[in-house]
């Protein structure tokens, strides 16, 4: 299945949907060593990541807790916390993903393998490197980019690699026409080092002074978001929503204007982390405005979704893949709009500095992007392995344990943070009262960290089983049984 | 500081060129005529509209 003669060997004669499968094998499985190395190495830092995540969540219930063990101080855990889900987790599932899409996309086998498998080693090198700077607190104190100064040099070439091979395969493509998850992709993995590159010369090698620095550190962290992580995002689910239904998408037009619109206006939002800062008006006023003008991208998506999927929402009882994408699109539009609104003054106000920030954190990167990344491996690695994830049961509880968690935490954030926010505000009420007030619901925040670690260790399992030995094998390469689809097997939700 | 500054410049100007250049391009190749096409574009005659491709696990799944 690995050797790129395949298709050559085919008769000739063989009818065109034979043919189309087996070129779509023979991509996917171009692809294999690479996704799976990042799948892999992204799953081990999730789950290292989400065990830091839930003992900096206890440890602010409990501040005592492990508090003889200097790298375990909430000041090294939670950072460290952040870049192992952002840097080791999320961007190694966003390169995986966006590989298999960008080699599926242009309808060439992947080239280069060795290229991206050093680059994931690279990769993981420099978030190791990185951990143990933070732990042994060598951090630095710019939020998204704490990895101490002699990690980040690693991380860049190693990335840069990847948008090298980017550009390869897009200049190598087949498809004549570029379908709208390419253009998100491509921006993306171009984005993404310019803006790494842009902060940590800024910030690190050649730093700027003052309040420029808290500029360009927002620039930064807003930008991974909306540069980087959307565009990963939503190329994924423009192309698994209509390729699992079998439907195309509803307006391919409102898909290109979705993205033309969110590279206009993405870019300007970072300023509004700052509002009520040391900064010129103007930057501030801007940044809100362009907040405001998210609406279109966000809607434009929103509407598209909802629309393919329209008819069809039987769907989500017997496709894992849609329903995990399904319920990342939907936050998408929920923390879009949040996003949106915490940015406009009056409502800033009460929630900055609060937990209800933390909380929209958590429905962006988890409830969007890493739903729709775990919707994403469900479709892709059985094609690469050749078998069935080994059981349907299993795949549910995931599902089940990373909503109610996610739901469940940001519910308690939001609110919490809300009750914070306004004792913060009131000139009668004490500082205390104000933590008081968050208590309970950090509690709960604890608990839905555990529920959600549930779920990781869920698919981390299925993982490992689909490496080790993978459920049913497939008659034909990737392809997988169409026929009914409504069989019984939809009763079990 | 004035090497970051000027990096941030060039930065910036290439990036947007080369964003204006890219819409330019897709607009004269004819990315946005053929919406229709270009939607159908994820499917082929082997896994062809109106066919899903995505399902639960049957096997080994109790």
């Amino acid at each position: 299945m690995n050797s790129p003669s395949l298709l050559s060997t085919i008769n000739p004669a063989t009818e065109p949907d034979k043919l189309d499968s087996v070129e779509r094998a023979e991509i996917d499985a171009s692809t294999r060593g690479p996704v799976l190395l990042f799948f892999g190495t992204a799953i081990f830092w999730l789950l290292m990541g989400s065990l830091l995540g839930l003992i900096s969540a206890w440890k602010i219930t409990n501040p005592g807790l492990f508090d003889s063990i200097s790298w375990l101080t909430f000041g090294r855990l939670r950072p460290a916390h952040l870049n192992l889900v952002a840097y080791g987790w999320a961007v190694p599932a966003a390169i995986g993903v966006g590989l298999w899409l960008t080699a599926r996309l242009c309808r060439v086998p992947l080239l280069h393998a060795k290229l991206l498998i050093s680059s994931a080693i690279v990769w993981n090198l420099g978030i190791l490197v990185g951990l143990s700077g933070i732990l042994i607190g060598d951090g630095r104190s710019i939020e998204w980019l704490e990895f101490p100064a002699y990690a980040t040099p690693i991380l860049f070439i190693a990335y840069a690699c990847i948008s090298v091979w980017t550009i390869i395969m897009f200049r190598f493509r087949k498809s004549g026409h570029i379908y709208v998850s390419q253009w998100y992709l491509f921006a993306a993995f171009l984005w993404f080092p310019w803006l790494y590159a842009t902060a940590n010369i800024l910030l690190v090698w050649q730093p700027v002074q003052g309040p420029a620095q808290g500029a360009i550190n927002w620039w930064y962290a807003h930008n991974v978001l909306g540069l980087w992580f959307t565009p990963i995002g939503l190329a994924a689910a423009y192309y698994f929503i209509p390729k699992v239904i079998g439907r195309p998408i509803h307006s391919y037009y409102l898909s290109i204007l979705g993205f033309w619109s969110l590279a206009l206006f993405y870019s300007w939002n970072g300023m509004h982390h700052l509002i009520g800062g040391p900064f010129p008006a103007w930057m501030v006023s801007a940044s809100v405005v362009a907040s405001v003008m998210m609406f279109i991208p966000v809607i434009t998506t929103a509407i598209n979704h909802h629309m393919t999927m329209k008819g069809h929402f039987e769907a989500l009882n017997w496709s894992p893949t849609l329903r995990f994408i399904v319920f990342g699109a939907v936050s998408y539009t929920v923390v879009s709009l949040q996003g949106t609104f915490m940015a406009i003054p009056a409502l800033n106000s009460i929630t900055h500095f609060t937990d209800y920030t933390i909380g929209h954190a958590h429905l962006g990167l988890y409830a969007f992007f890493t739903m729709i990344m775990f919707g994403s491996m469900y479709y892709i690695v059985p094609r690469l392995v050749g078998g069935e994830w080994p059981c349907a049961n299993l795949i549910r509880w995931h599902f089940w344990l990373s909503a109610v968690g996610i739901i469940l935490m940001v519910g308690a954030l939001t609110l919490g943070g809300l009750l914070q926010g306004l004792a913060l505000y009131d000139v009668a009420s004490t500082f205390r009262s104000s933590i008081e007030f968050a208590t309970p619901f950090r509690v709960l925040r604890g608990i839905s960290g555990f529920i959600l670690m549930g779920g990781q260790l869920v698919f981390a399992y299925l993982f490992v089983q689909m490496l080790l030995k993978p459920g049913s094998q497939k008659k034909s390469p990737a392809h997988f049984d169409k026929s009914d689809n409504s069989s019984n097997d939809s009763v079990a939700i | 500081m004035t090497a970051g500054i000027i990096l941030l410049v060039f930065g910036f100007v290439i990036l947007s060129g080369s964003a204006l250049l890219a819409i330019c391009w897709a607009a004269k190749s004819g990315q946005f005529s053929n919406i229709t096409e270009g939607a159908a574009s994820i499917f082929d005659q082997d896994e062809p509209v109106g066919v899903p491709t995505d399902r639960f696990p049957v096997k080994n799944s109790q």
